[in-house]
């Protein structure tokens, strides 16, 4: 099964030029290390890496992935920090935030 | 309860035009907007703007959000962003819920311009990774600077959908397939989006990008129980408003996209117009002559395609063209009875992404006429809050 789109950054946008955003932070998704921009969504983190899938539904088990990217539907609810059902579209990464792909709905690892 | 004069639901062109007038009326105004900044989709939009009036004419839409910001901070309206409206109850007073806390706000006033949302339609493999609205795309180009995929078959017609293919392509994807619709089209591939195929002819692709339209979003209002009425050119229920577009219920006035899609400009000036009349302003006459003046460009919108029973309907809930089309054989001949019955609409978009499907379908299979075809009731949160957000909630 393939598993990862091509990578997808920008270098020099035709409009805006260059990135505003220069901070380097890392997540890890999935265990896998990822160098981000700070203050970009988890989505475009993940996207940048190739990374498409963010989690699996629970009736059918299908894939989901970046769908509306304003926050209203369920695909691309991700576990982020232990805390299930995080929107990666609309919440910008942070150092050292860990990312799970979620699986059906997912089950809680922390308290809040 | 906090208290404010005006409340304005969105930062948008719309919110932006009604808090801007209010302000300078006098009005203590509080705006809520969901994004980290106020400008709606004119943060993603990079094209030139016109109708908007000096001295923001020929700039961009994301400059024309800049611009707001530094005006909505100078002029002392108070803007709450990552902050979601996700209730409008009775004495006009509104649920909020921000990073910091959560209450309620009654408002002497309360002014809707919540815009609108990307219109969808389904077809077989739309459910996918990699499969993507217009404006997600937007946002990931422009305010994150990354493509949403390198080969990109983009589906709609009109200027929105020239507009993102066009970005797109300044942005360096390749350009694999455009047509109006989604009519004969089925995405495909292990696990995400491999290919795109239309008339047998297949394309390989890592996106498709939906630019099918726009639809109003008008929760809130319809939570209030506006008067509505059924609008062919929006395919939607719209709110009914009087000429300083008010709706029904006193107090509640509903401007710019989430009454009936429009240009940006025009719901610069629709806002303008119930900022003015919610403020008691003497310059309602003028901005009611400017919303004159805005031209109005609607749009076709794409008819329902045919739609397989194993397609996927309600993304949400993961319920299929086949089991409506039994619910309806079986006697459900309202959206709020179809969605009992299926789940269908009953998920965490509200609807947002299936409920035309349902009324569409509902219209096609048991043959009553789609503006006979009720809403599905309108419930708070119009947004997903957590529990905490109510058991915090300020007394």
């Amino acid at each position: 099964m393939t598993t990862r789109h091509a990578t997808n950054r920008i270098a020099v946008h035709p409009v805006l030029g260059e990135n505003p955003r220069q901070e380097k932070v890392r997540v890890l998704c999935d265990g896998e290390p990822l160098q981000a921009l700070a203050g970009e969504s988890i989505a475009t983190t993940l996207r940048a890496h190739g990374v498409s899938i963010y989690r699996a539904m629970p009736e059918t088990g299908s894939s989901r992935g970046l769908f509306c990217g304003v926050g209203r539907c369920p695909d691309c609810m991700m576990t982020v920090d232990g805390v299930l059902n995080v929107r990666a579209c609309v919440t910008p990464v942070r150092d050292g935030m860990v990312i799970e792909t979620q699986r059906d709905l997912g089950a809680w690892k922390v308290r809040v | 309860m906090r208290t404010t004069e005006i409340a304005v639901i969105g930062a948008g062109p719309a919110g932006i035009g009604a808090a801007l007038a209010a302000a300078r009326n006098g009005s203590n105004v509080v705006v809520i907007d969901e994004n980290l900044a106020p400008g709606g989709h004119l943060r993603w939009t990079m094209a030139r703007q016109t109708g908007f009036g000096p001295p923001l004419d020929g700039l961009r839409g994301d400059e024309i959000a800049f611009w707001a910001a530094g005006e909505l901070r100078a002029s002392g309206v108070e803007v709450l962003t990552s902050s979601v409206a996700w209730g409008l109850f009775d004495d006009s007073t509104v649920g909020v819920h921000t990073p910091d806390a959560s209450f309620q706000l009654q408002a002497a006033h309360v002014i809707i311009a919540t815009g609108a949302t990307d219109l969808t339609w389904p077809f077989p493999g739309w459910e996918l990774p990699g499969v993507l609205t217009a404006t997600a795309s937007l946002r990931m180009m422009h305010l994150d600077r990354v493509l949403p995929g390198q080969r990109v078959a983009v589906l709609g017609s009109g200027a929105d959908a020239d507009a993102v293919a066009a970005d797109l392509a300044a942005c360096g994807a390749d350009l694999v397939h455009r047509q109006p619709g989604v009519d004969g089209v089925t995405v495909g591939g292990s696990g995400l989006v491999e290919w795109i195929e239309v008339d047998g002819a297949r394309s390989g692709c890592d996106a498709v990008v939906l630019a099918l339209g726009r639809q109003p979003d008008a929760q809130l209002a319809h939570q209030a129980q506006v008067a509505s009425t059924y609008a062919a050119d929006n395919g939607v229920f719209v709110v009914v408003r009087d000429e300083s577009l008010a709706s029904s219920v006193p107090n509640i006035f509903v401007a710019g996209d989430a009454a009936g899609v429009g240009s940006p400009a025009r719901a610069f000036a629709e806002g303008s117009v119930a900022g003015e009349a919610a403020s008691g302003g003497v310059g309602l006459s003028g901005a009611l002559q400017r919303l004159r003046e805005v031209e109005q460009h609607p749009e076709s919108l794409p008819l329902m395609p045919r739609i397989a029973d194993d397609t996927l309907v309600c993304r949400c809930e993961e319920v299929r063209a086949g089991a409506l089309r039994a619910a309806i054989a079986d006697g459900a001949v309202s959206i709020n009875d179809l969605k009992r019955r299926t789940r269908s609409g009953m998920g965490i978009c509200q609807g947002v992404y299936c409920h035309r499907t349902m009324s569409g379908m509902i219209a096609a299979e048991a043959g009553i006429a789609v503006d006979a075809i009720l809403p599905m009731t309108a419930r708070p949160p119009a947004r997903l809050i957590p529990m905490a957000a109510l058991a915090d909630l300020e007394p």
